[in-house]
């Protein structure tokens, strides 16, 4: 309905926009296409729902079945809404979307409701289609469609069946053969055969163990060959015959990464730098045994990142460095400046490591390493000048002393004068 | 290598004590935290999917297996995390409502949150590692762990009974 309104807008600006150019009426043929084109891929969800019933939509889940294999459709809306006890309240029945009519009842058909669910045993690929499940009382009414892709028992089809599983490279683990509860419900004979890549596993392996009565197998010290196909089947009677019933895994096997909390080693609080000279500051971080691919690290500036704060990138952050020593790991991240100038003195750069087991920040400031080159330049200067001062100082200082002296002298000349001529009178 | 490794643990654990404020994280200022992906299924290889904006944990095959749900970490501190989804805008929270106790997915932003205001705390869990297997307590609901049930499609939720049969607390994590 949606889409057949959208269509109608869009005829209307069609028919506006060709009396302006040529083009603009391509654009809109285009449109059209377009338009046509969504209004027939989605049929489903416009389905109108008979009645008063309020359509939920589509479930979100497809249903994936092998064929010759028995399939189970929930009602969707009775198993995840309304629970259980809404079961004896309320009257369900399905429809397939391509039929008039409702789904066949009867287990002759191969086709038949029980409970919440049908069973369709076994399922052929014209079984695929949308089922919709509706379920009412005298007040309430809803419906819920949901799809079922039958699948021809082929290796192009396995990627469309499988189940992706994962474990732990060198530990023990559990694979699941999935979903068949609807099966295996008030069974205590289950049993359960595991392939590996189309190989049926030894049950006196080591490696593997098939645990009796579950729907687990077990893996011993999982190994890199050991990632691959799996298949469980187990089997399923109806009317004296019995049916497969296989689930497809895909195992997938993944180094343990070992987490260990990050400690900064290096840079110091405090890097020297002379204005307009290029500089890299490095932070190093120690993760010990620790896998690096975990741990974040990064730069801020005033706690800014330092791509927003540097748009001109005169400030960087470098390559990020993992590397070992001594089989311990690292990891580095350079910050280069390229140049330092003034305003980088006032800048607060900070450090930053972080993995979910642990955080740590290191503030740095960059200072300027010319002042303290002038005081280098400043101490000798000094020097001298105290220098010149003390031999200024000396000289004065002897400069005094030696006119009192002469003035002694003079005072001792004076008299030693004075009683001259009196010893000459003595003489005489 | 055990023997060798405890010690620096200690170590680490000493430099850390002495430099609390060099530790701590601070979600609060302008810049957000890094928020990292991880992938999280349960030891019966069960991954987690949402279904009517609720957090469940199933089998997810062929198509189906890009609901699959990542979980975003931003860590808090040593061991302590915030979890959301869909990019941190919903994060995993414990709500006590009279004697029950629940897990909510909130409308919050992972990266708005803060451990040090009390409404923070309900968003963090402790993760303690076991062998290859991480277990979730939530920081306000002490002695409650995040958990599935051994049933498929049933939701996430908290238990304070992390032994029991049929339920599953041991989870794989692991970054994306």
């Amino acid at each position: 309905m949606q889409s057949y309104r959208l269509q109608g807008a869009r005829l209307e600006m069609s028919t506006s926009c060709v009396l302006q150019k040529l083009s603009g009426a391509m654009f809109i043929v285009y449109l059209l296409i377009v338009g046509v084109s969504s209004f027939t891929i989605q049929p489903e969800e416009h389905t109108v729902p008979a009645g008063n019933c309020r359509f939920r939509g589509k479930y979100f889940k497809t249903n994936i079945g092998i064929e010759g294999e028995p399939v189970v459709l929930q009602c969707p809306q009775m198993r995840y809404w309304l629970g259980a006890s809404a079961r004896p309240h309320v009257s369900l029945t399905w429809r397939k979307n391509d039929s008039a009519g409702m789904v066949p009842g009867g287990e002759e058909t191969g086709v038949w409701v029980q409970d919440d669910a049908i069973w369709i045993v076994p399922a052929w690929q014209g079984h695929s289609g949308t089922y919709i499940c509706t379920v009412r009382n005298a007040s309430y009414c809803d419906e819920m469609s949901i799809e079922l892709r039958v699948f021809e028992k082929t290796e192009a089809s396995v990627p469309f069946t499988l189940y992706p599983q994962s474990l732990t490279l060198s530990t023990a683990g559990t694979l699941v053969c999935p979903e068949l509860g609807q099966f295996t419900h008030n069974k205590t004979d289950m049993k359960i055969q595991w392939y590996k890549d189309s190989v049926l596993l030894d049950q006196d392996n080591k490696k593997f163990l098939s645990v009796k009565g579950t729907t687990r197998l077990l893996i011993n010290n999982v190994s890199v060959e050991d990632a691959g196909y799996y298949s469980c089947v187990t089997t399923f009677a109806h009317k004296g015959t019995r049916y497969n019933i296989t689930r497809n895994i895909k195992l997938h096997t993944k180094i343990k990464e070992e987490e260990t909390v990050p400690v900064i080693i290096s840079p110091h609080q405090t890097i020297l730098a002379s204005l307009g000279s290029r500089l890299t500051i490095p932070c190093k971080v120690f993760l010990g045994t620790g896998t690096d691919s975990a741990t974040l690290l990064w730069w801020k500036a005033n706690n800014t990142d330092i791509k927003s704060t540097y748009h001109e990138r005169r400030v960087t952050e470098g390559q990020r460095l993992e590397y070992s020593e001594n089989n311990e790991n690292y990891i580095e991240i350079p910050l280069i400046f390229n140049p330092v100038i003034r305003e980088d003195l006032n800048t607060d750069f900070t450090c930053v490591v972080r993995n979910t087991l642990g955080i740590q920040m290191l503030h740095t400031t960059v200072k300027e390493a010319t002042t303290f080159s002038w005081g280098i330049a400043l101490a000798p200067i000094s020097l001298v000048l105290l220098l010149l001062g003390g031999i200024w100082m000396h000289r004065r200082y002897k400069h005094r002393t030696g006119k009192a002296y002469g003035l002694t002298v003079l005072k001792t000349g004076h008299q030693d004068f004075e009683s001259y001529p009196r010893k000459i009178k003595e003489i005489k | 290598m055990g023997a060798c490794r405890c010690p620096t643990s200690h170590l680490i654990s000493l430099l850390l004590f002495l430099f609390p404020s060099e530790t701590a994280c601070r979600p609060s200022v302008k810049r957000p935290c890094k928020v990292q992906a991880f992938r999280i299924w349960d030891v019966n290889q069960k991954t987690f999917y949402l279904r009517n904006n609720q957090l469940v944990a199933g089998y997810l095959q062929g198509p189906n297996t890009k609901l699959e749900e990542k979980i975003d970490v931003l860590p808090v501190e040593s061991h302590a995390v915030f979890l959301g989804i869909h990019g941190g805008k919903l994060c995993l929270s414990c709500v006590k409502a009279g004697d029950k106790i629940r897990l909510q997915l909130e409308a919050v932003d992972i990266t708005d949150l803060s451990k040090t205001q009390e409404q923070g705390k309900r968003f963090t869990f402790i993760r303690s590692d076991s062998g290859p297997t991480t277990s979730f307590e939530s920081a306000a609901c002490p002695g409650w762990f995040l958990c599935t049930q051994l049933e498929a499609d049933r939701p996430v939720s908290l238990t304070n009974k992390p032994g029991e049969a049929i339920i599953v607390t041991k989870f794989y994590f692991q970054q994306d």
